[in-house]
């Protein structure tokens, strides 16, 4: 035994001695390190490709790409890890962040701006929707490839035999009460089992945030106030209280279901419907070809509001080779680049130049819609705060408790309460320089 | 004794030295690390943040036990000056956020809940409701998973024990899910909760003719239910073990002895293997005990806490205000409050257990 | 005297067994009844969880409508085995969690088995308070101290010369290597070996440190057995501080390695692939050792 744990014991050690010292820097060449938060398979495996490209074409720099796989959809699993870097000192030079939470990094100090390095060429050619989602204090901090989209899918085949109107263009959306109808139509339906798939699969995270807060707007409530920064009076207004009474009716009625498990109800037919961002129409599409149609969000009253915002690049200031950096996000953000990678996600293009190219989303193509979304400005961006984490997280907290039986008003005080103590934690989040 | 002073000064430098590296490993890696948790819990650090970090006292242990009962009054009518009825002769009453919101004695806190006794309204209000449903939670979970895991535990051990074809067998499926990660069964038990579409479900709309069916994670009722379930499923593989070494040990001489005196089994349980199993059901109850106050990845896969806090727990609790909300030093106080909980816990139980054991 | 009472006790009991017999029959099959149930109960996620890892994503689904089609395969395919190999480096995962456990096992039975020596059996001032700052700290559980101890290690130097230990392998090692609850299970046992022994030696003139090599480690070793499982278990399954300290593959277990299929398309099929081909292989090794691990903890004598 003795000699078993002694030999053991050195062996571990040497083993220890030999991993470490196994890694040594290579010379010459900046290595730049670069984490994704994982995305689909597809969009994984284009993403891997054009940081072999980027490496392949030149010599002068290299790019080490880092997975860091989130829990359930574009999870805290990712947060949790660059928050645990950013704590440690220890972020890459290159990030992947979703959208809304630049503010947050940005304020913080861990991103360099963006504006020195963008020519004006460069930054008139990018889709206005990206520029206003990079924004923090006059300064932009994170660049996409593409937005995200967020739009209703259907069968034609299904809405046909429910008998119901089918709108072409944002300008011909379903008003509140013809959506009600429709969705009572094609419960009735008797090859569905509910009318339309809320992707609660992935359970209380972001989603909840980017799909419902549009819901919350359309109703005529929101968030925040985008002056104050405070929720008070508008997350838990009369209206906000409406719009969360609408969607847990979808859940009573039985129009959809709380727990879907997993992403193919709307191809294994169970649901008529979907309510989805970009990255699941591809596959959809695959499984219904023409059949599948994109619908423009529905109008619940007070305005018309969808979701955007996506997955972008940003460079931290603990970088230290923030121009190879530069390079690196100049190559990604080529149409020929971003393109490679809309074709796989189905995202919308991130550059006019790009999007005038793209079969899928130019004028007639079937991912229009999230074009015109965008472009007519019903698209409307989370929260620009840098208390984002902390609304976001009241927020999909508040939902999922009142979606599964919480009171209402209740829950949205609470939510707010939470808001405001964050903005009071954080000094009012004054804004530095 | 046969060993001189001269020669216990040597052994002392041979204790210090035989020690020397397990106490520097638990000085650098479990003291310090608790004593940083300490310090910062006086202290407002966050993780991402461009302002200066401020000593603020105990003012994060007063934001986690704040509490307050406030009774309301009910709304006057102004007109008759009585007390308002709803259409069913009620009393109608303010809501409780104006009047917490109106008064600054009130300042930060929230309503926790909301209670109809002693003919009035009483509202519950406090600084971090989560944290103190979070305690309760906590402590339901233990008092639920001490004895039930315990007892299945020794349920099987005993079956298990007795010289029965296919024992290794049997042992080997109930250890399983041990030795099989908590991460992954989470998921795994997701799945099979799934209220419509779950195993579990279906089986016990095979058994009950659709009679049962909670709705398991989804619901406030019965999400703590399903932790607690999938926890003792778990665990309990790992208690069978030790009880079943308890077993073991049991000098067969005295059930013979029993045996002799003409006790049945239930009296060979009673007076031989219960008394003799003391040493390892204390053992199982304390490491069940603090296992069990650690609740933490079945309820940051499955639930996050929820439905409405239902599943929060003090770990869960530190974990998600002091690293996903950032705020380090908040959510250190948990973890101090929790330690030092635990701390108490753990000596009372000791104290009482030992105690008995004098008393035999 | 004892021989004849141990005769009688048999005899008596053989008397009785032949008496009770179709008692003992109903007694049996009640007995097997409560494991078989216990068994289903403990084995169906299990099972699900392996079978459905050899079915085609969609057929996981349609299977679920039926309990008995959920546990049988009837179409398989080995698909999301490779799958699962084509996404992430399985090898280096496996490497990884196996090396960490190995490395901080061994080295962990080393010093925790030497400071509960000296605790136990050696004469010493300030024995009594390390003792019980030693069991204090074994309640501190680990996710309470994260974020310190993330803090912490990411100021440490390395023997390379490099700063902060961060997305390593031996920051999943060194911090684990001491354990209190170890040393309190070694000191347990070493305080009931009886002192006889180690006088003997110290008269024949040997150091304390040989008495601990020649004497009490032979002695001892269902302690080591125990505490070596004990550790194996808790550090096979860590999630929590691997998340949060590790961040690339090389340097990533098993249990982190699966959080790469909760991306934004779950493919359940993969994951339980995943997660069938961590299991398995700790099934087989608890089955081959489960007597001698049965009888490890049986002759540590846990008790609180």
């Amino acid at each position: 035994m003795n000699r078993i744990v002694k030999y053991l014991a050195l062996v571990a050690i040497l083993l220890l001695l030999f991993t470490s010292a196994a890694i040594i820097p290579a010379q010459d060449m900046v290595e730049l390190e670069l984490w994704y938060h994982g995305g689909t398979q597809e969009e994984n495996d284009e993403t891997r490709a054009q940081v072999d490209r980027f490496n392949a074409m030149q010599d002068a720099i290299h790019v080490n790409f880092v997975e860091l796989a989130g829990s359930l959809v574009a999870g805290t699993g990712y947060n949790d890890a660059v928050n645990a870097a950013a704590v440690a000192g220890d972020l890459p030079c290159i990030l992947d962040l979703d959208g809304p939470n630049l503010y947050n990094y940005a304020w913080a100090g861990f991103l360099a701006p963006l504006d020195d390095y963008m020519s004006d060429e460069l930054r008139a050619d990018i889709l206005p929707s990206l520029i206003d989602q990079g924004l923090y204090n006059g300064k932009i901090y994170a660049m996409g490839q593409y937005d995200s989209g967020l739009a209703l899918v259907g069968r034609v085949s299904l809405l046909e035999e429910a008998g119901v109107r089918i709108p072409t263009s944002i300008d011909d959306a379903w008003d509140l009460d013809e959506f009600n109808g429709v969705l009572a139509s094609l419960q009735a339906l008797d090859n569905v089992e509910y009318a339309i798939d809320l992707k609660m699969n992935y359970g209380a995270g972001e989603w909840y945030t980017y799909a419902f807060s549009p819901v919350v707007q359309g109703f005529g409530g929101d968030l925040i106030d985008k002056e104050t920064l405070s929720a008070e009076g508008v997350l838990n207004g009369p209206e906000a209280v409406a719009a969360m009474e609408w969607i847990r009716s979808l859940f009573e009625n039985g129009y959809a279901t709380l727990t879907p498990p997993d992403d193919n109800e709307f191809i294994n037919g169970n649901a008529a419907m979907g309510f989805l961002g970009h990255w699941m129409a591809t596959g959809y599409y695959e499984a219904f070809g023409d059949d599948m149609i994109v619908l423009p969000v529905v109008n619940f009253g007070a305005r018309q509001a969808t979701g955007m915002g996506s997955w972008a690049w940003s460079i931290t200031t603990q970088c230290d080779n923030p121009d190879a950096a530069w390079a690196f996000m100049e190559f990604m953000l080529t149409p020929e680049e971003i393109l490679s990678i809309t074709n796989v996600n189905a995202a919308v293009p991130g550059r006019l130049s790009a999007l005038a190219m793209s079969e899928l989303f130019g004028e007639g193509g079937r991912m229009n819609i999230f074009v015109q979304q965008l472009e007519s400005g019903i698209a409307i961006p989370r929260p620009i705060t840098p208390g984002y984490p902390a609304v976001t997280s009241a927020f999909f907290t508040a939902m999922d408790n009142i979606i599964k039986g919480g009171d209402i008003q209740a829950e949205l005080d609470a939510a707010v309460d939470k808001i405001e103590q964050d903005i009071a934690d954080n000094d009012g989040y004054p804004i530095q320089n | 004794m046969t060993r001189s002073s001269r020669f216990q000064s040597h052994e002392t430098v041979y204790a210090w030295l035989m020690s020397a590296p397990a106490l520097i490993g638990l000085f650098l890696f479990v003291a310090l690390p608790l004593f940083g948790g300490v310090y910062w819990s006086f202290t407002n650090k966050r993780l991402i943040s461009p302002l200066p970090t401020k000593y603020i006292g105990l003012q994060n242990y007063q934001n986690l036990l704040g509490l307050q009962i406030i009774r309301l009054q009910p709304e006057i009518d102004e007109a008759t000056g009585e007390a308002q009825k709803d259409l069913e002769g009620r009393p109608v009453y303010p809501r409780t956020r104006t009047i917490v919101r109106g008064n600054p004695v009130y300042e930060g806190y929230r309503e926790w809940f909301t209670t109809d006794v002693l003919g009035g309204r009483f509202v519950v209000i406090a600084r971090d409701p989560t944290f103190l449903r979070s305690l309760i939670n906590t402590f339901t979970f233990v008092l639920v998973i001490v004895p039930g895991q315990g007892g299945l535990a020794l349920i099987m051990a005993l079956l298990v024990n007795q010289r029965l074809r296919g024992r290794y067998v049997f042992r080997t499926i109930y250890f399983s899910p041990v030795v099989t990660s908590m991460a992954v069964l989470a998921i795994v038990w997701t799945f099979l909760y799934n209220p419509d579409q779950g195993l579990i479900n279906r089986f016990l709309n095979a058994i009950t003719f659709g009679r049962l069916q909670p709705d398991w994670l989804v619901s406030a009722d019965s999400a703590l239910l399903a932790i607690i379930i999938l926890s003792a499923w778990q665990a309990a593989g790992f208690q069978m073990v030790i009880f079943l070494a308890g077993l073991q040990g049991i000098p067969q001489a005295l059930y013979e002895a029993a045996q002799i005196d003409g006790g049945n089994t239930w009296q060979q349980f009673r007076h031989v293997t219960i008394p003799q199993l003391r040493n390892t059901t204390i053992f199982v109850i304390i490491s069940t005990t603090i296992l069990a106050f650690r609740l933490f990845t079945q309820v940051d896969v499955m639930t996050k806490g929820g439905p409405q806090d239902s599943t929060v727990t003090v770990i869960y609790h530190a974990v998600d205000t002091g690293f996903r909300q950032q705020k380090i030093g908040y959510g250190s106080a948990v973890t101090v409050l929790f330690f030092v909980l635990v701390v108490t816990i753990a000596l009372i139980q000791r104290a009482l257990l030992k105690s008995d054991v004098e008393v035999d | 005297m004892a021989a004849r009472i141990a005769e009688e006790a048999e005899l008596k009991a053989r008397r009785k067994r032949s008496r009770g017999n179709s008692r003992r029959s109903v007694t049996l099959a009640l007995d097997y009844a409560i494991m078989i149930a216990l068994a289903v109960f403990f084995l169906f996620p299990i099972v699900f969880m392996v079978v459905s890892s050899f079915k085609p994503e969609k057929l996981i689904f349609d299977d679920l409508k039926t309990i008995v089609w959920a546990f049988i395969p009837r179409e398989v395919t080995f698909e999301n085995f490779t799958s699962v190999f084509r996404r992430v480096p399985f090898g280096r995962f496996m490497f990884n969690s196996t090396f960490i456990v190995l490395a901080t096992v061994s080295a962990g039975l080393v010093i925790n088995s030497m400071v509960a020596f000296a605790l136990a059996r050696l004469r010493w001032k300030g024995k009594i308070i390390v003792l019980s700052l030693i069991i204090t700290l074994s309640i501190v559980p680990l996710d309470a101290i994260v974020v310190p101890l993330l803090v912490l290690v990411n100021e440490f130097p390395w023997i390379d010369g490099s700063i902060g230990w961060l997305d390593t392998l031996h920051v999943q090692i060194i911090p684990f290597i001491a354990d209190a609850f170890s040393i309190f299970l070694f000191y347990q046992f070493f305080i009931g070996i009886p002192r006889d022994f180690d006088e003997a030696a110290y008269i024949d003139g040997a150091s304390p440190f040989a008495v601990y090599r020649r004497i009490i480690v032979p002695l001892s070793r269902p302690v080591f057995a125990t505490v070596a499982i004990l550790q194996a278990l808790f550090l096979w399954s860590s999630y929590l501080w691997p998340l949060m300290a590790t961040r690339g593959e090389d340097s990533r277990p098993l249990t982190v390695g699966i959080t790469s299929f909760y991306g934004q398309d779950v493919k359940w099929a993969q994951i339980l692939a995943f997660a069938s081909m961590i299991t398995i292989p700790v099934l087989i090794l608890f089955l081959l050792f489960q007597k001698w691990f049965v009888q490890s903890v049986a002759a540590t004598g846990l008790k609180g």
